[in-house]
């Protein structure tokens, strides 16, 4: 039984009622407008930042746990699914905040923020899941909603054909999921994740194939979400089509979702099985930040490079996941990595949407000479790419210098581990071509109109936000690595078998 | 011995750190000063370095008696380092020269200084200045010693190109002159740059050689130096002692602006006459002598190491310089650049001596020459300096063509100048230039160095021509008919007057000053020679040969006869007055001959042309540090950079875009593509699993 006080549960409760809340008082209301809009945008807001609350103040109390990653139960209220809530969260209420603003002309805002609302409670049940079903159920409930929110601009054909796009490949991803769950079940008879995990390590040798497959499907499963290369082909169409905001909360939020599920499952599952996967994920790893920098390059349109550079992004924490055997930092990389990236890449994606939602238009043309325009969005613009791409000091930076440290630092166990480490700095550098291709059209190119526009409230302080997060996580990174080395899952507690 | 060890900052020695820390002071607070106004501003200045020359004297009784205030406080404790004051006989004579010299150059800035517009910046300059000399003089340990070496270069940077929007009449040289196509005609921010550059050089010699000291010894101090010498036996194993100290000299070469680093002295000329006065006469270019005086005795109780080589070279390249810009000032029209290039010849006598006094078994003998010459040069070049700067605030050119016939309408000036350049001539007998001269040229000819009558010819060929430029300039600018330039300016309603009191009593005093030293010449000199001797007996327990104990005395050795006077070099000396005040006598005083007889010979017209290039030496540092350098760089981005690297950046470019759009074309839209490539996606992960 879980402790219906605990962490996820209380999150759950808070999201639910207040997601299912704002549809019952918009039913209730006559008045239609903005105000509603803003209404509902306050309230998701507060309650999305009681309960990352919550998380801080349960942490702090010390009622939780270390990272025990294993439970008897669905759900565990450990670290490593706190850490986790905590950066979809953020994501959440950024996405929620700079709302204010975005969806201040458009219609049905109650469904918006109840659907964000609800999906933030399946992406924070998939960090703290430790069974099987639970965890399908949990990202049910986190893309469902988000299938929904990619078409919200109902009108317009290129969201439609997005959420299309999306829903049929995250469609076929679930079902992949549910096969290989059943897979595992069939090996190991239990869907508890740790319970498995024990099973496949005395598994039998000629059932060893049926749980690679089951491995394999997850990768792709999950990998589908985390946008790796070659599940990553729906990704800058459904990024780009979706509303901006909702291009934050996919490419931040549920992807981060991804990862959390994926180590879990694949990563933990995978230290028990006798093959060498690591290298599988290596080359996943490459792949895809090579695909996703090199496809940014030459794109026009800004929500489609940044989705290209998320892809890229994953890429890196990857690396990671692939080397999670051979150093203690690499986990903690991957996780400080994740948190960073949440906030850069909501950074980025709500620069655009203010953009977008002043000129109506995504196209980088319009980004000329933004630094007069818009100064406030151009600067935490410029800051978010300079992030991303891992320029000191900044945040983006020191998740990359620990990652490609414990790259470096794994060439004692495996060669290849170090050319991990030139690819993500190649990658980087590649990357700069098209982040401060963006910072130059803004700064040193000029528009036909250098007016200065009014910059939406609610999105420059979301960006001050984000800026104050990368620049002082940039300059003081101690606490935020920190937590991210205690929410790594303590791979001692793995019932590992002999040969690793 | 006497010695006050304080430890701390008790006693006589809380006043041997004030005098270097009130002037930092006074420099720090000079901008706020600035608001209660100019009066104010200059008084405060004044009183500044009044105060610190004030606290210098309070040692003089402690010094002439022969012992020594060293005071240490903890500073960097990881390396064991001290910071600390070290006041030795030495020092203190230092120290008063440099206080009182600058106190009294301070009192003629007033005047000379009256009106500018950037007064603050010019005091604030001038007391970090003086503040950076005394630290200089007073550290004990050789990384103090380089702290305020580099507070003296930057300050000389910034005074020597303090009218920074270089103006015509702010140029050192003539105009459009140039030498083998570099131009010798400089802004003030440019010679300031060079100063400093050049400065620089030497300053990294000096590093490495302080550096390489401590690699073996773990301390910089001169006590620990020289109490404990296992370090030199060390370096001496590995051949090292002689380069470092021959390192440690090469920063004294570029403060002291000996060769082949002199080349910045004549265009620091740009500054204001006061910092001429004080980089030439007290601090800047003395710096590199006290340093040489400094570890000079260090060295030579080394002897057991053979150091020999050292002070060649020191020697040599003081004698080589003295030479070479002793010569150059014969064929210079500016005023301030004779002093300028005598200063860098007078400085190179002093290097001689020291290097000289460690070639000889009478190490005293050439080491107080030195030092003689030191007080006696910063005396009257300070005093001939701010005469100069007197005639140039009259007449309002730097060009002694400009002038002529002055003295008439200066006669204060005229006097003045007239009894410092006896000095520097060495006029025989009543000038400390004469005693101080004639001291050297006793420890050269007395050394027993195998070459010392070369460095003797030398010496006197310079001590020919220094009387020479000097009556030269006395003659061009004070005798003869008024020049064109001034008629003009007495045509134009310009009175020509005699500079205010607070402009000519300081050189005046001066100047008075190196006439009294001169007439009591031969008993000041004992002094010094009694208190060295007694002072490197006791520290360094170096002893004139034959008087091996402790007891030290008057008693002045070897076959002086007259005054203590070594006949061979009095004669030599006064015969060098003679010939060389007698031609420039004749030339420009009395005016008997005409100076343009050197055009109508060929041979006489091209060392002429040779002298006033300056032996071409600026032209080839140019040519071999500047622009080789440049047309290297050039070389290296018009056929690597440009053609080689941005021939392959466009490559790099091109085949990225190019990949970018087969990654873009691959993204077709079409939804069967994307699952399609899903699907073999999937079989690859797995089939990558089961390898």
């Amino acid at each position: 039984m879980i402790d219906i006080l605990s962490t996820p549960i209380l999150i759950t409760v808070i999201l639910g009622v207040v997601g299912l809340a704002i549809p019952v008082i918009d039913a209730g209301k006559r008045e239609r407008g903005a105000n509603r809009n803003k209404l509902f945008s306050g309230i998701s807001l507060g309650a999305i930042i009681l309960a990352i609350c919550l998380i801080l103040f349960r942490i702090f109390s010390g009622e939780i746990s270390g990272s025990v990653v294993f439970s008897k139960d669905v759900l565990s209220d450990d670290l490593f699914g706190s850490f986790f809530a905590i950066a979809l969260l953020i994501v959440s209420a950024m996405v929620a905040a700079s709302s204010w603003n975005y969806m201040k002309s458009r219609s049905n805002p109650a469904a918006y923020y109840s659907l964000i609302l609800l999906s933030s409670i399946g992406m924070v049940l998939i960090a703290y899941s430790t069974d099987l079903v639970m965890l399908l159920v949990s990202w049910e409930l986190m893309s469902i909603p988000t299938y929904a929110l990619a078409a919200f601009a109902k009108r317009d054909p290129v969201s439609n054909e997005a959420a299309i796009k999306y829903f049929m490949f995250g469609a076929l991803s679930s079902a992949l999921l549910v096969f290989a769950i059943g897979l595992v079940y069939g090996i190991a008879g239990t869907t508890n994740i740790g319970d498995a995990i024990h099973a496949m390590s005395s598994l039998k040798p000629d059932l060893v194939p049926i749980g690679l497959l089951a491995v394999g499907l997850f990768i792709a499963g999950f990998g589908f979400k985390m946008g790796l290369v070659p599940f990553h082909m729906w990704l800058p169409d459904a990024y780009e089509g979706s509303p901006t905001t909702i291009g934050a909360l996919l490419a931040a939020g549920t992807k981060k979702a991804g990862f959390a599920a994926a180590l879990r499952v694949i990563v933990l599952g995978m230290f028990v099985l006798n093959v060498d996967w690591t290298f599988a994920l290596a080359v996943i790893a490459v792949f895809t930040m090579t695909f996703g920098n090199l496809g940014a390059l030459v794109q026009k349109s800004v929500p489609r490079i940044l989705a290209y550079s998320s892809i890229a992004q994953a890429g890196y924490i990857m690396i990671g996941f692939a080397l999670a055997p051979y150093s203690d930092q690499a986990l903690t990389g991957s996780l400080f990595h994740i948190i960073n990236h949440a906030v850069m890449k909501s950074a980025g994606f709500i620069a655009a949407a203010a953009v977008a939602s002043v000129f109506a238009s995504y196209s980088l043309e319009k980004y000329k000479g933004l630094g007069r325009r818009m100064p406030i969005t151009a600067i935490a613009f410029s800051i978010s790419l300079l992030a991303l791409a891992g320029v000191p000091p900044l945040n983006g930076f020191w998740s990359k210098l620990v990652l490609f440290g414990a790259a470096i630092n794994s060439g004692s166990h495996v060669a290849w581990g170090p050319w991990l480490a030139i690819a993500g700095v190649l990658n980087s550098a590649l990357s700069l071509g098209y982040y401060a291709w963006i910072i130059r059209k803004m700064y040193l190119e000029e528009a036909p109109d250098m007016t200065k526009v009014k910059e939406p409230r609610a999105i420059v302080a979301v960006l001050v936000f984000a800026i104050v997060f990368m620049v002082g996580f940039g300059v003081w990174y101690g606490p935020l690595l920190n937590f991210a080395s205690h929410a790594v899952p303590d791979l001692a507690t793995l019932p590992l078998p002999v040969h690793r | 011995m006497v010695s006050a060890g304080a430890v701390g900052f008790e006693g006589i020695a809380i006043n041997v750190w004030l005098i270097w820390i009130i002037p930092f002071v006074g420099a720090a607070i000079m901008p706020a000063v600035a608001r209660a106004g100019r009066r104010v501003l200059n008084y405060a200045a004044v009183g500044f370095a009044l105060a610190s020359a004030i606290a210098a004297a309070s040692l003089i009784s402690f010094g002439l008696s022969g012992s020594e205030v060293h005071s240490q406080v903890s500073w960097i404790s990881a390396l064991n380092l001290k910071a600390g004051i070290l006041a030795d006989p030495l020092a203190i004579i230092m120290t008063n020269l440099v206080g009182w010299i600058s106190f009294l150059i301070m009192v003629y800035s007033t005047g000379y200084m009256h009106g500018d517009r950037d007064l603050t910046r010019y005091w604030f300059f001038m007391l970090f200045f003086i503040g950076s000399m005394q630290l200089i003089v007073l550290s004990d340990n050789l990384l103090m010693v380089f702290f305020g070496w580099e507070g003296v270069g930057f300050a000389s940077y910034a005074l020597i190109g303090f009218w920074y929007h270089d103006k015509k009449k702010d140029y050192v040289g003539v105009e459009g002159h140039k030498a083998a196509g570099v131009s010798l005609w400089v802004s003030p921010t440019h010679a300031g740059m060079k100063a400093f550059l050049q400065t620089r050089a030497g300053d990294i010699m000096m590093l490495s050689g302080m550096f390489l000291i401590f690699a073996y010894a773990g301390t910089f101090g001169f006590k620990e130096l020289i109490g404990d010498q296992s370090w030199a036996q060390q370096m001496a194993k590995q051949n090292l002692l002689v380069p470092a100290a021959v390192l440690l000299f090469g920063g004294a070469i570029g403060k002291s602006a000996q060769f082949p680093l002199n080349e910045w002295l004549l265009e620091a000329m740009t500054g204001p006459t006061p910092v001429s006065a004080l980089i030439h006469a007290a601090t800047m270019v003395k710096a590199g002598v006290f340093l040489v005086a400094r570890i000079g005795p260090l060295f030579f109780a080394l002897a057991a190491f053979n150091m020999t080589q050292f002070f060649e070279v020191v020697a040599w390249v003081g004698a080589i310089t003295s030479f070479l810009l002793a010569s150059q000032a014969l064929a210079t029209p500016e005023i301030k650049k004779v002093l300028a290039y005598s200063t860098g010849s007078q400085i190179g006598y002093m290097m001689m001596a020291l290097g000289i006094a460690g070639l000889s078994s009478h190490f005293v003998d050439g080491y107080t020459a030195g030092f003689f010459h030191l007080i006696s040069h910063a005396m009257f070049k300070a005093s001939l300096f701010m005469g100069a700067g007197a005639l140039l605030h009259t007449v309002g050119s730097r060009f002694m063509t400009d002038m002529g016939g002055l003295r008439k309408h200066m006669k204060k000036t005229y006097i003045f100048m007239l009894l410092a350049s006896l000095s520097l001539a060495g006029a025989p007998l009543v000038t400390s230039g004469f005693w101080s001269k004639d001291a050297i040229f006793a420890a050269v000819l007395e050394s027993g160095y195998s070459y010392s009558w070369a460095l003797f010819a030398m010496a006197t060929i310079v001590a020919v021509m220094t009387a020479f430029y000097t009556f030269r300039m006395i003659g061009m600018s004070f005798f003869g008919k008024e020049s064109r330039h001034i008629e003009e300016m007495e045509k134009g309603g310009h009175h020509l007057h005699e500079v205010s009191a607070n402009m000519w009593v300081p050189f005046a005093i001066l100047a008075v000053g190196t006439i009294a030293i001169g007439v009591v010449g031969f008993i000041f000199e004992a002094q010094i020679h009694q208190l060295f001797s007694a002072y490197l007996g006791q520290y360094f327990g170096i002893h004139q040969p034959g008087q091996e104990s402790a007891q030290p005395s008057v008693a002045p050795q070897g076959n002086r006869t007259f005054f203590n006077l070594n006949p061979i070099a009095a004669a030599a000396s006064v015969g060098a007055f003679g010939v060389g005040g007698g031609l420039g006598y004749v030339f420009y005083i009395a005016r008997k001959a005409d100076p343009a007889i050197v055009s109508r010979n060929i041979i006489t017209r091209g060392i002429w042309k040779f002298l006033y290039n300056r032996w071409y030496l600026n032209s080839a540092l140019y040519w071999g540090s500047v622009i080789a350098p440049i047309t290297a760089y050039r070389f290296v981005w018009k056929y690597f950079e440009s053609a080689f690297v941005d021939g392959i950046n466009p490559a790099f470019q091109y085949s990225m875009v190019y990949m970018s759009r087969a990654v873009k074309g691959a993204q077709t839209g079409i939804t069967q593509t994307y699952l399609f490539v899903f699907g073999v996606g999937i079989m690859i992960v797995v089939m990558l699993l089961f390898l």
